[in-house]
Parts: structure tokens; C-alpha cells; sequence
């Protein structure tokens, strides 16, 4: 027990305290988050768009729909389906590898490598949650917005959107969460984010055992702040359901 | 002021309109009656093009709205709209709901919107709900208050699509005596309810409505004291 003891010193000494390593925390900590939000800005954008251009196409009696509005919808089709069939890793060896091939390996670049393929992917299964809100609401909302002289556009916006938010909202923040953690994929392309930070003190000191601990518990605490935000802003949507 | 020349409509195969012809002058309150399936309610939503008609057309004010290339959303603005369902927008305030439209479209100020909708709400006794939402309310009052959005945008006509028959029973008479009101102020009113005292009693026309025809129409007191049509008899002998 007590060689057990003084190992964990040791590890717990050279992961965070020998050559500042701490830092690699730090500045993972950095990257993930920002990493994160910004492909979940991305993701959210594409796919509130995906998710009208598609129920509008599925909203629209088959005669009115324009040939702008089904090749809209065909292209939102091949996305989902490109998007969600293929594993996210090898979508962001493609992005970097391949879509940016010949980029110098700056951190800025790398970020911004990841936010796109982040928040492309993202965006696929942001777009099927919010539809599914959109779907959920009764149509007599659409027809109330309509009836008073208010476009597809309008009543969507200031009624639908709103509304298929605040249903959709628990689907999101797991989306949210699950985004969180699976930018820990990023270290193959070498973007020192959090996980990566990891690595590399393991192979600066062949510690294994503290520095995974220790991530696996930052990554815990963000998701736990995270899970707290998101019920306190669902609280606040549901202010309209209050009897 | 509308004109309706052999009305069409089907949903796929099948036709719920067939034919529908009608006149209606400013200031005339039809009454639409028939049994369910009859094609009233969709007539209705016809009016303000809610369903796309599949034949005949309807001329709104000289202008022949169901024409291609027409202006649907400056059609609507000039005809209310009142659901069975109230259709109140759940996810804003009742003075919101009564404000959107007239704001959004340009046609108020926020403060000019917001003054109306607090004398409209003050007009139905509601204004003391106007900061709560749809869901805090009971039928009776969402109805009044889906009455007095439409009423916001200044409509030409009101178009009630069975604005009694999701409410509980002692909460109809509220709902029909502001319609009472509206009908004794002017408004041109077509109205689809099986409240036969309401038709009875406000409206200057009764339509029976069956298979997607219409079977009779007559000032009140002939249609129901005496009918002619051998399925409005039927009708009326097991309504009233």
C-alpha cells in the first residue's frame, strides 16, 4: 500500500509539476473547449438550415414544391447521409489530410481544420433533431401564423422555431455532450487538445495511470458544468408551460 | 364581396366539394351547418385559400384570388381566421400573440400594436392576462383572445371554423356572445358551428351543407321552421 502511495506521488509529481506540465492541461483544456463551441456554433446554423430547407420540401403539398426548394432538399439528403454513414474519425483524416493537404501545421490552422469537420458532422445530427421538433408541433400553429397574413418564413421564425427549440432542447445538450468528448479524436491529426496534452506527458515520463485519470475527470467536470447550464436554460424555455 | 363560382376541391381521389357556388355581401353573417364530413370546414379554409382549391373560383373585393401568381399573405391579412383549436402561439404571451402579425408585417409600431392589444384584450375583460401564456388560460378565454388577434389586422370578413366545439359547455356562451357582438358591430362573418340557436338567432343566412354540396340555403326562420330539403329535415330532427 504504501509503494502504492509513493508511486502516485511520484506520478502525480512529474504529470503535473515537472517541467510545468500542467500546462499541457491547460492548454488542452483551451482547445477542447474552444474546438467545441465553435463547431457547435457551425453544427447549430447548418443545421437549423438543413432542418427547414427538409421539412419545408416535406411541408409543401408535391404540386408548389419549386425545383430550387428539391434540389435544395436532395443536396440536405446526400449530406445526411454522407455525413451520419461514415465514421467521424476518417472524416477528419479526409478534412485534414486530403480536403487540406499541403496546410501548414500551425495550431490555428489545426483548429480551424477541426472546427469545420466538428461542426459539419455536427451539423447532420443537429439537423434531424431540430426537424423532428419542427414535426412536433401541432400545424395548427403554422395555419394560425399563416391565417393572419405572415409567410412560411415569418411564422417560422418567431413561432415554429422557438417552440421546436425548447422540445428539442434535451436531444440537443446530449448532442452538445457527446460533440464534447469526441473532439478527443483530434490528437490524430495533432492538435493538442486536453487528451493529446496526455499523451504526451505519458511519453515524456511514462506515466500512464495520473495523467489519463486526470483527463478523464476534467472531461467529467465539463460535462457535469455543461449538464448544469443546459438544465438551467431548458428551466428557463419552459417558462411558457407554466400553469 | 365574395363571390364563389363551382367550388372544387379533392384530396387525392377522393372529392369533399363539389361545386359550390356563393355570394357573400358586406356585412352578411353565413351561417355554414351540416353533418361532419359535409366539406363546411373545408369550404372554409378554401376561403382563405388554407386548402388550395382544385377547381372553381372565388373572387375576394374584384380581385380573383384563386388566380396564379396572387399574393396569398395579402389576401389573409384581410380575412380573420378563428380555429376550432384556438391556435393560440404557445410560446408567446397573450399581448405577443395579439401584436405579432400587425408588427411584423409593418402595419403598427410596437407601441401602437402593443396600445391595440391591451384595448382589445380590454374590449374581451382580458387584460389582465396579457402578460400570461396560452397554456394558463381556459378554452373559453383562449377563444377570445384568438378572436381579438384576427380582429388586430382590421379583417374584412371572419371566417370561424367551429369556434365553439372544442370548449367545455359553459364556456361556449362567452365565446358566442362576443361573436354576437363582432355581428351586431358589422363585420362580415362566415361561420361553420352546430350551434343552431347562434344560426338561429345572428346569422342572416343558414347554409346546409352535405356531400360536399349545398342543399339549402334560407334566412333562419325559413330554414328551420320550414325546411324543404328532405336531408336538412333529417338533419334538423335529430339536432335540435
Amino acid at each position: 500500500m504504501g509503494e502504492f502511495i509513493e508511486e502516485l506521488k511520484l506520478g502525480v509529481y512529474q504529470t503535473f509539476i515537472l517541467d510545468n506540465n500542467y500546462q499541457y492541461f491547460l492548454e488542452g483544456i483551451k482547445v477542447t473547449l474552444l474546438v467545441t463551441v465553435f463547431a457547435l456554433m457551425l453544427g447549430l446554423v447548418l443545421g437549423v438550415i438543413v432542418a427547414i430547407i427538409r421539412s419545408a420540401h416535406d411541408q409543401q403539398p408535391e404540386k408548389k414544391k419549386g425545383i430550387v426548394l428539391r434540389i435544395l432538399n436532395a443536396l440536405c439528403k446526400l449530406y445526411l447521409t454522407v455525413i451520419r454513414g461514415t465514421p467521424m474519425l476518417v472524416q477528419l483524416l479526409i478534412m485534414w489530410f486530403v480536403i487540406w493537404a499541403g496546410t501548414r501545421a500551425t495550431d490555428g490552422n489545426l483548429i480551424r481544420c477541426a472546427v469545420l469537420a466538428f461542426g459539419i458532422n455536427s451539423g447532420a445530427y443537429v439537423a434531424e433533431i431540430i426537424r423532428s421538433g419542427i414535426m412536433s408541433i401541432d400545424k395548427g400553429q403554422m395555419e394560425a401564423g399563416r391565417s393572419l397574413g405572415l409567410n412560411y418564413a415569418a411564422t417560422m421564425r418567431f413561432v415554429i422555431i422557438p417552440q421546436a427549440f425548447k422540445n428539442v432542447l434535451p436531444a440537443l445538450g446530449n448532442e452538445l455532450i457527446t460533440l464534447l468528448k469526441e473532439t478527443s479524436v483530434v490528437t490524430v491529426i495533432g492538435l493538442r487538445d486536453l487528451t493529446k496534452g496526455a499523451m504526451i506527458i505519458q511519453s515524456k515520463t511514462y506515466q500512464a495511470f495520473v495523467p489519463y485519470i486526470a483527463i478523464a475527470l476534467i472531461y467529467l467536470i465539463m460535462v457535469i458544468v455543461l449538464s448544469w447550464i443546459l438544465g438551467k436554460l431548458e428551466r428557463r424555455l419552459r417558462q411558457s408551460d407554466l400553469r | 364581396m365574395i363571390y364563389v363560382k363551382d367550388l372544387r376541391k379533392s384530396f387525392g381521389d377522393m372529392e369533399v366539394i363539389s361545386g359550390i357556388d356563393m355570394h357573400i355581401s358586406p356585412g352578411e353573417k353565413v351561417v355554414i351547418v351540416g353533418p361532419s364530413g359535409s366539406g363546411k370546414s373545408t369550404f372554409l379554409r378554401c376561403l382563405n385559400l388554407l386548402e388550395q382549391p382544385t377547381g372553381g373560383s372565388i373572387v375576394f373585393d374584384g380581385q380573383e384570388i384563386t388566380a396564379p401568381g396572387v399574393d396569398v399573405n395579402l389576401v389573409r391579412r384581410r380575412m380573420g381566421m378563428v380555429f376550432q383549436h384556438f391556435n393560440l402561439f404557445a410560446n408567446l404571451t397573450v399581448k405577443k400573440n395579439i401584436m405579432l402579425a400587425p408588427v411584423q408585417l409593418k402595419l403598427k409600431t410596437k407601441e401602437e400594436a402593443e396600445a391595440e392589444a391591451m384595448r382589445l384584450l380590454k374590449l374581451v375583460n382580458l387584460e389582465d392576462k396579457a402578460d400570461s401564456y396560452p397554456s394558463q388560460l381556459s378554452g373559453g378565454q383562449k377563444q377570445r383572445i384568438a378572436i381579438v388577434r384576427s380582429l388586430a389586422m382590421n379583417p374584412e370578413v371572419m371566417l370561424f371554423d367551429e369556434p365553439t366545439s372544442a370548449l367545455d359547455p359553459e364556456m361556449v356562451g362567452e365565446v358566442l356572445e362576443l361573436m354576437k357582438r363582432l355581428a351586431d358591430d358589422g363585420m362580415t362573418m362566415v361561420v361553420v358551428t352546430h350551434e343552431m340557436g347562434f344560426a338561429r338567432e345572428v346569422g342572416t343566412r343558414v347554409v346546409f351543407m352535405d356531400e360536399g354540396v349545398v342543399r339549402e340555403e334560407n334566412s333562419p326562420k325559413e330554414f328551420f321552421d320550414n325546411p324543404k330539403d328532405p336531408r336538412l329535415q333529417d338533419f334538423l330532427s335529430k339536432v335540435l
